[in-house]
């Protein structure tokens, strides 16, 4: 199995190698001598964001090879940094094209606006960068924390409709018209780019709720703001789902069927039984707690590389914080390692806070695996996660891999401890789940 | 409301008893000729657009600017 750190360096090489041929485009349709101004901002911005949008729709069509080969973190991650990216490029493109316009026809700059607009076609693409501009806003910090994740998810939803109508305006732009093989090549990256989200993100679920019928069997509480569902279907086999994988659910009740949640499994999947632990964290994911037994459920996935298979090293060391511990849970009971070589430490503010604990005992006791409960004030030197305390609790921290699921804060906080004590990158597994 | 939905899927067994009595392999081959088929549509498409792409640019702000320059 190829490392995803090597599958997502050669995918980079290739998507950076595409998006300097879309550059290089710019600069051809300008000819000789090049004229460094607003036209060729306008013309290089117009590509790179038409290739961006392109890539980014690729990048998050959920496809298996994606998922699993480079992972969902590091999808994220690239969706984090290339959507803005795209959407600035696409207002650049749009403020330089209209003071090129001004400038070319020495007019002023509404008039050379209104010019602008005129041009055939350029009405859905003027349409396109409101909706663009409208998903940035969606996605500030500032506000994504003042909109409910259905109405965050809805307005992500319109970056497809967006990338539609864009589509048109590039064709017929300066730098693809007229150039046949071209325009083909881009209507292809364009047109198996929604093949692929149309696949994984529509079909594939689809599929699976026809095939498995997986319904809702049992909740119950596992704290005051923490929750277990089991989900039982047929053929579950056939999804192949690894401990320390996750699924984004949706739960067909009227309530619910409109947002779609990253969960992970927090046990292993037993026969036709998959379960989940979920953490009240809005009115969302409060309504899961209410869902009645019997509940269809559209389940996406298996996603996520966070397995046993990424295991290199004799030991394992699993870190949870909080909520985090449902990968590790599930993790922790199939490493497949003598139990003296298996250590989860797991962090919580509150001793109530310790969900799945019963369970945890129950398991070291029967592999002899090692759990280290790290409860209270993070300014306890007793609740250290700096690398330097984690290698006095396992030893050898450099003969471990560590599996790491936490709050975005405790996550950051150990993973620049390991790295500044020079740990391994690739010895270290996380999945971080955003919206 | 909750209800509803549970009674929805519960009203088509007939669907339900076709999809859970076919076996693995009719299974992995419908999707992957679900995959072919929609990638044969997606290559068609694709070039049937740029195909029918525009033969000339409605203006060039590129070749204005140049233009203008020029004069």
């Amino acid at each position: 199995m190829r490392s995803p750190r090597l599958t997502a360096t050669i995918l980079l090489v290739l998507v950076w190698l595409g998006a300097a041929l879309a550059v290089f485009q710019s600069f051809v349709t300008a000819g000789l001598p090049i004229q460094i101004g607003v036209a060729l901002v306008a013309h290089v911005t117009g590509m790179a964001a038409g290739y961006g949008a392109a890539i980014m729709l690729i990048l998050m069509s959920r496809a298996p090879w994606l998922e699993y080969g480079v992972g969902a973190h590091r999808l994220a991650r690239w969706h984090a940094w290339g959507g803005p990216t795209v959407i600035i490029l696409t207002v650049v493109h749009a403020l330089a094209a209209v003071l090129a316009s001004a400038y070319a026809g020495s007019i002023d700059l509404m008039a050379a606006a209104k010019d602008v607009v005129g041009i055939p076609g350029l009405t859905s693409a003027l349409a396109a960068t409101v909706l663009l501009i409208l998903v940035g806003i969606a996605s500030l910090r500032v506000v994504r924390q003042r909109l409910s994740y259905e109405w965050w998810h809805f307005v992500h939803l319109l970056t497809y409709l967006a990338v539609a109508l864009g589509f048109a305006h590039q064709l017929a732009g300066p730098d693809l018209a007229g150039r046949r093989w071209l325009q083909v090549a881009w209507s292809l990256l364009y047109t198996y780019a929604f093949a692929l989200v149309l696949r994984w993100r529509l079909l594939q679920p689809l599929f699976q709720l026809w095939r498995h019928r997986l319904r809702v069997e049992q909740v119950w509480q596992e704290s005051a703001d923490v929750i277990s569902v089991l989900m039982s279907g047929h053929h579950l086999d056939e999804l192949r789902a690894e401990p320390g994988q996750f699924f984004r659910w949706r739960f067909l009740t009227g309530k619910t069927w409109r947002s779609a949640y990253p969960f992970s499994l927090s046990a292993p999947p037993a026969g036709d039984r998959l379960r989940i632990t979920v953490k009240a964290r809005g009115d969302g994911t409060r309504r899961i707690f209410t869902i009645p037994v019997g509940t269809l459920v559209f389940a996406e996935g298996p996603y996520g590389a966070l397995t046993r298979r990424r295991r290199r090293r004799p030991r394992v060391l699993l870190i949870a914080g909080g909520v985090g511990i449902t990968p590790m849970r599930a993790l922790f009971e199939v490493i497949d390692l003598p139990g003296e070589d298996v250590t989860l430490v797991y962090r919580a503010s509150r001793e109530q806070d310790l969900v799945l604990k019963h369970e945890l005992d129950e398991i070291s006791e029967r592999s002899g695996a090692r759990v280290v409960y790290l409860v209270g004030p993070s300014t306890d030197t007793a609740n250290d996660m700096s690398a330097h305390a984690l290698n006095r609790i396992v030893g050898n921290l450099s003969d471990h891999d560590v599996y790491l699921c936490a709050s975005p804060r405790l996550a950051a906080r150990v993973r620049g401890s390991l790295m500044d004590r020079g740990f391994p990158r690739h010895q270290l597994h996380e999945e971080r789940f955003s919206f | 409301m909750s209800d509803t939905a549970i009674e929805f899927g519960r009203r088509i067994p007939r669907i339900a008893r076709l999809s859970i009595a076919a076996p693995p392999s009719l299974i992995r081959w419908t999707l992957r000729a679900t995959t072919v088929v929609l990638f044969v549509g997606a290559t068609a498409f694709g070039v049937s657009l740029g195909m029918s792409g525009p033969d000339s640019a409605p203006t060039s702000v590129v070749h204005h600017h140049t233009a203008a320059s020029d004069q």
